[in-house]
């Protein structure tokens, strides 16, 4: 799982731009699934059998977009001036080097040496529209032949272990794609329509449309989500902690998480000795809060593993959580088999 | 091995000030093939003589740093490293950001930020204050004591790239490109008759304030020397005078700090020679460079300064221009020619 983890991560995807992790999805998902079919946001959504049938109808859904940043403007020098699509605090986006377009040339978000900033301005961050990119062309023709006004910029791609981490851009939420995948790969329980959904970071958009067609009775949202585990933040703002399991949330900004499935995946880890934790600060959202309103209401649940950095070149996992995140579901859609389900 | 390919294998070998033992080997390793001798000082420079086989001749000093910027482990805090900063490093570039311990084999870790999630927005207005940086090596506070004890040095995780067919991008190109530049000319130079014994040292510590060539220039005792620094070159947000023109040839120093006589004949030599060149204005006393202690070295030493244009200075993602790098070359030849002329 960890091997594709990485690779998922290393693809481009910046919202309304996912075309390389949905290919990499489908390529995989065609030879185990019954149906894949790509809808008009571009949501993959892919059925399989499993050993029951379900009276009610189960979907799992995991976002394929990233956040990121998208070419506004070429300056006569050849820089590129750019905006960012999602949520970035861009105070991480200084000095980083990204890759820009469909053919992810490099570039570098350019901040000027130390030794040229004067002393009033170095406890001061540059406005995003004051910062570029700088991709090594000398003028605006050149640069032109390399990029166009709408192209997407993805952070460094570079993703490796360390300890009982993997760093990698992404990680939120190609994590979840992988172990969707790796479901998708495996004997099921029960019949499952797995939806790897566009534009979550921009406001939860491709998984509105995805579950107005799927009309789901359950949903499983697979996440990465928010960690701040550090030592300069007070304990409830810490949010949750990567190693320490995977993370069972009953409310973040734009959903309350239904409570019988909450307990039932709260009582299911308990019961299989799975390392769990929850949110302790209310923070961030997932596709979830489009999901449960869609159509008549849907009983939504999230499993999620801790990630620090999210939103940055450089999120940080626990490998081990991986795995329990991937656990976790199983049971959950064993358990929905033992429930609702009929041979 | 081409000079790019030097850049390159240069780039990627470790050698914060202080502790330069991997990249002097390496440096050794280029070296010998083109001097007649090399060796170690107790400073940790890198001196190698070229001789003309005159009695009496002069000494000519070819200096450039072999040192980068880095980072050392100070303390620990619940797992996560503490750590302190080696020579001019922007902690603004910081968060969200991998690092590489110098250790056997490396430790990667990752530099912490918080989510945007439980930012306000005014947060980002503020850079991280370095007390509030750890580095994550996905370890427990016991193993992280005893893999990265305090004192052990690191850098950015990064190498270099060629960026296009132009420009090369990486880390520790200040100043490893200008040794690349000495050693580009040491082989243009092989097999010519010499007016003057060619010293070539490869300096340490100059990013934290010049000491090794301070020491090495002593014990070398050179009539004149051409110090190699890289210059900064102009950027979107770094425009104002003194800087120099990426891509427009080789930078040389004008000013207090250097020797007029040797500095006028080298710019004699690239008017004649049709070197592309461009002078840079430094009017201060110290130019920032090893040129501050050399020219005032034992009873003062013609000292010339050639500059070679770099973009985003002290970042992991340096930029210099192969066709900057080429003028240097050839210039620093002309210089060496020139040496036993000047008086």
């Amino acid at each position: 799982m960890l091997d594709t983890l990485k690779a998922l991560c290393a693809l481009p995807g910046v919202s309304g731009m996912e075309d390389a992790v949905r290919a990499y999805i489908r390529r995989r998902a065609e030879r185990c699934a019954d149906s894949v079919k790509e809808d008009v946001m571009g949501n993959l959504i892919v059925t399989k059998r499993g050993t029951k049938r379900s009276g009610r109808k189960l979907m799992l859904a995991a976002h394929m977009d990233e956040v990121g940043l998208m070419i506004t403007d070429i300056t006569r020098e050849g820089y590129l001036k750019f905006g960012c699509v999602g949520s970035i605090d861009r105070r991480i986006l200084l000095g980083k080097s990204v890759k820009v377009g469909p053919n992810l040339r490099p570039g570098l978000i350019g901040l000027k040496a130390i030794h040229l900033v004067p002393k009033s301005e170095r406890d001061t961050v540059p406005q995003v529209q004051d910062m570029y990119i700088d991709v090594g062309a000398s003028s605006r023709e050149e640069a032109e032949k390399l990029v166009r006004l709408g192209d997407t910029a993805v952070f460094d791609e570079t993703a490796f272990t360390f300890g009982r981490m993997v760093k990698a851009k992404a990680i939120d939420d190609r994590l979840g794609c992988t172990v969707l995948l790796h479901l998708l790969e495996s004997e099921l329980p029960v019949d499952c329509t797995f939806v790897f959904t566009v534009q979550e970071e921009v406001g939860t958009r491709g998984a509105l449309a995805a579950a107005f067609r799927v009309k789901p009775d359950v949903a499983l949202i697979v996440e990465g989500t928010t960690a701040a585990d550090l030592p300069s933040v007070k304990t409830n703002k810490r949010i949750c902690a990567p190693g320490e399991g995977v993370v069972i949330p009953f409310m973040d900004r734009g959903t309350i998480y239904d409570r019988e499935l909450y307990a039932l995946l709260t009582e299911l880890a308990e019961r299989n000795g799975i390392p769990w934790q929850t949110k302790t600060y209310i923070a961030g959202g997932t596709d979830a809060a489009a999901v449960q309103r869609s159509v008549g209401g849907v009983q939504t649940a999230g499993i999620a593993a801790a990630v620090r950095n999210i939103h940055s070149p450089a999120c940080v996992a626990a490998v081990d959580d991986l795995q329990q995140v991937y656990a976790l579901a199983y049971l959950f859609l064993q358990e929905m088999g033992a429930r609702y389900g009929s041979l | 091995m081409n000079t790019a390919d030097v850049l390159l294998r240069l780039s990627e070998t470790d050698g914060p000030s202080g502790f330069e033992d991997r990249v002097a080997k390496e440096i050794t390793k280029l070296l010998a093939p083109l001097t007649d001798e090399v060796a170690r000082d107790v400073m940790g420079n890198v001196i190698g003589v070229r001789r003309c086989g005159r009695p009496n001749a002069r000494r000519l000093l070819l200096d450039a740093h072999i040192d980068e910027i880095g980072f050392i482990v100070t303390g620990y805090d619940n797992g996560f490293v503490r750590f302190s900063v080696i020579g001019g490093v922007d902690a603004r570039m910081l968060p969200a950001r991998a690092i590489r311990f110098l250790t056997e084999p490396p430790v990667r870790g990752v530099i912490m930020t918080l989510p945007p999630h439980i930012l306000e927005e005014a947060d980002s207005d503020k850079p991280f204050a370095m007390d509030a940086l750890f580095v994550d090596v996905g370890m427990t506070d016991e193993e992280v004591r005893a893999a990265l004890p305090r004192g052990t040095a690191a850098v950015y995780d990064a190498g270099a790239v060629r960026l296009n067919e132009n420009v090369i991008c990486g880390k520790a190109l200040d100043d490893r490109s200008c040794f690349a530049v000495i050693l580009d000319a040491l082989e243009r130079l092989r097999g010519e008759d010499l007016p003057v014994d060619v010293y070539v040292m490869a300096s340490t510590q100059e990013e934290v304030g010049v000491r090794g060539a301070t020491a090495g220039a002593f014990a070398v005792d050179p009539d004149y020397a051409v110090i190699l620094d890289v210059g900064h070159g102009k950027t979107p947000d770094a425009s104002g005078t003194g800087l120099l023109e990426f891509g427009g040839g080789c930078g040389v120093a004008v000013g207090p700090n250097m020797n007029r006589k040797y500095t006028d004949r080298i710019l004699r030599a690239a008017e004649e020679k049709g070197i592309p060149h461009q002078i840079e204005v430094i009017p201060t006393g110290s130019s920032g460079t090893n040129a501050r202690a050399v020219q005032i070295s034992r009873e003062g030493v013609a000292t010339a300064l050639l500059s070679l244009p770099l973009k985003y200075m002290h970042s992991p993602s340096e930029m210099v221009h192969l066709a900057d790098m080429d003028a240097c070359a050839r210039l620093l030849c002309e210089a060496v020619r020139a040496a036993g002329e000047v008086d």
